[in-house]
């Protein structure tokens, strides 16, 4: 039963997180710059879960996300979903550490580039410098993909563990 | 492998098809749904917002007596000043209802104070937000103002049971009419948040400024609510013109930017003004909470 269960609890154990990096937000809010972890989140449990188990868990970090954000509706959890297919669908890529430094930066970017191009659909007024904008807020989140996925990934890892969830194949 | 690579191409399928049964589902749905993740993330915001302020508790008791004295010294004077300044104007408020009863003036909406500390703070390109620790429960409704004194903050945009989302002067959502210190016709003026650039400080443009206007010599020209259209009440500051005014393209008006009257990313406490009678403005942004 806790294995079926796994990916609501591994998304309650990775809820932390998602706060410290809304605390950083908070922190780096006079400079106009949001700290994305979402697509990072989804690399460890993506090794490790079945599929459907991993689309729930991305759905759930998508929605999380923009539940009070002026991001339309969907585009976050639906764009982590397809990248939770993907990943748990080409398990070799995340083989190794720096195989999953890449897909976190990647697809941390790629999130963060549809919640831009999203809010920026939605948004009243058109952008001032919107290559130089754009090209700081993935670059950060690049960044954060970087350095904060091994902790997230160790803690992840961990709950997997308690849980009973299978390791990741070494030849998947 | 083969098995695999179906079972991918299977849920490409399925996805394509959740996102065609998302789009097309009613937006009542999707309301239903972002609605039941604020409300899951209230209790986190809230105890961050806890936590900071009991950091700032211990923080102030760790400070020494002589401080403690020093600072209450002050307070004490600046109460006195504030004493005197209340009884004169308790006597401008006499003579103000007597004169409104002379002309019988249309009494503007009134409102009522509800007090709220910031929980987080939220910016980006495209929004510049703050969330408040009180929300539905404590009679908080969306498009009330949001002030800290005399300074306008923002305007609620969501409501939540326990927390509220409010877009700042500066975020792009956010708009109201001004009128402009030195402006002796008082001629409207149009502010509106602009998509900050990152790593800038956030402004709002004042736009639709009169050609012939001069702001003041030596100060910059500070810029009040007019207190139209019902949301906010007449002469709250929003903030100061940066700068000189340029031409627009058209060039029948002018521009220029506006410097918020205070920091809005370092506030603690604000009050959000809810009007005692809704208004009409009230319904539309109940049906568009998330903009």
């Amino acid at each position: 039963m806790t294995a079926g269960w796994a990916w609501l609890i591994l998304a309650l154990a990775t809820y932390p997180w998602l706060i410290g990096a809304d605390l950083a937000s908070d922190v780096f809010a006079s400079s106009s710059l949001t700290i994305f972890i979402s697509g990072v989140c989804l690399i460890a449990p993506s090794r490790r879960l079945r599929r459907w188990q991993s689309v729930l868990f991305a759905a759930c970090l998508g929605f999380l996300f923009e539940a009070r954000r002026p991001v339309p509706d969907g585009i976050v959890a639906l764009a982590l979903v397809a990248a939770a297919i993907f990943l748990s669908s080409n398990r070799p890529l995340l083989r190794n550490t720096p195989g999953m430094l890449r897909a976190a930066a990647v697809v941390n970017i790629l999130a963060c580039l549809c919640w831009y191009l999203g809010a920026a659909f939605v948004a009243p007024v058109a952008a001032v410098e919107p290559a130089s904008q754009v090209t700081l807020q993935l670059l950060v989140a690049g960044l954060a993909g970087v350095i904060i996925l091994l902790p997230i990934a160790l803690t992840q890892n961990a709950v997997m563990d308690r849980l009973g969830v299978p390791p990741a194949p070494e030849t998947p | 492998m083969d098995q695999n690579r179906q079972g991918a191409r299977a849920s490409y399928i399925a996805l394509a098809i959740f996102v065609a049964l998302w789009v097309l589902m009613p937006s009542a749905v999707r309301r239903l749904n972002r609605e039941a993740f604020a409300e899951f993330q209230a209790p986190a915001l809230h105890l961050l917002g806890k936590s900071r302020d009991m950091a700032t508790f211990w923080e102030k008791k760790s400070r020494s007596t002589e401080e403690m004295a020093a600072a209450g010294r002050d307070l004490a004077r600046i109460n006195a000043a504030l004493e005197i300044k209340l009884n004169a104007m308790d006597d401008v408020r006499r003579e103000n209802i007597r004169l409104r009863e002379i002309t019988r003036y249309v009494v503007p909406a009134e409102y009522m104070s509800v007090v709220a500390r910031v929980a987080t703070r939220d910016s980006s390109s495209w929004w510049q937000r703050i969330v408040i620790r009180k929300g539905r429960n404590d009679g908080i409704r969306p498009g009330a103002p949001v002030v800290f004194g005399n300074n306008v903050v923002g305007r609620v945009t969501a409501v939540h049971l326990t927390t509220s989302e409010v877009d700042l002067v500066t975020s792009p959502g956010f708009r109201c009419t001004a009128y402009l210190e030195g402006d002796d016709q008082n001629r409207i003026a149009l502010v509106n948040g602009v998509a900050s650039n990152s790593l800038g400080t956030a402004k709002a443009r004042v736009s639709v400024i009169p050609h012939d206007y001069t702001p003041p010599a030596g100060q910059p020209a500070r810029v009040f609510t007019t207190g139209m259209g019902g949301v906010f009440p007449s002469r709250l500051l929003l903030g100061y013109l940066d700068g000189g005014t340029y031409s627009t393209q058209v060039g029948n008006f002018k521009e220029s930017l506006l410097i918020p009257s205070r920091d809005l990313y370092n506030l603690q406490e604000v009050s959000v003004l809810v009007p005692l009678h809704p208004n009409p403005g009230e319904a539309l942004m109940q049906g568009d909470q998330f903009q």
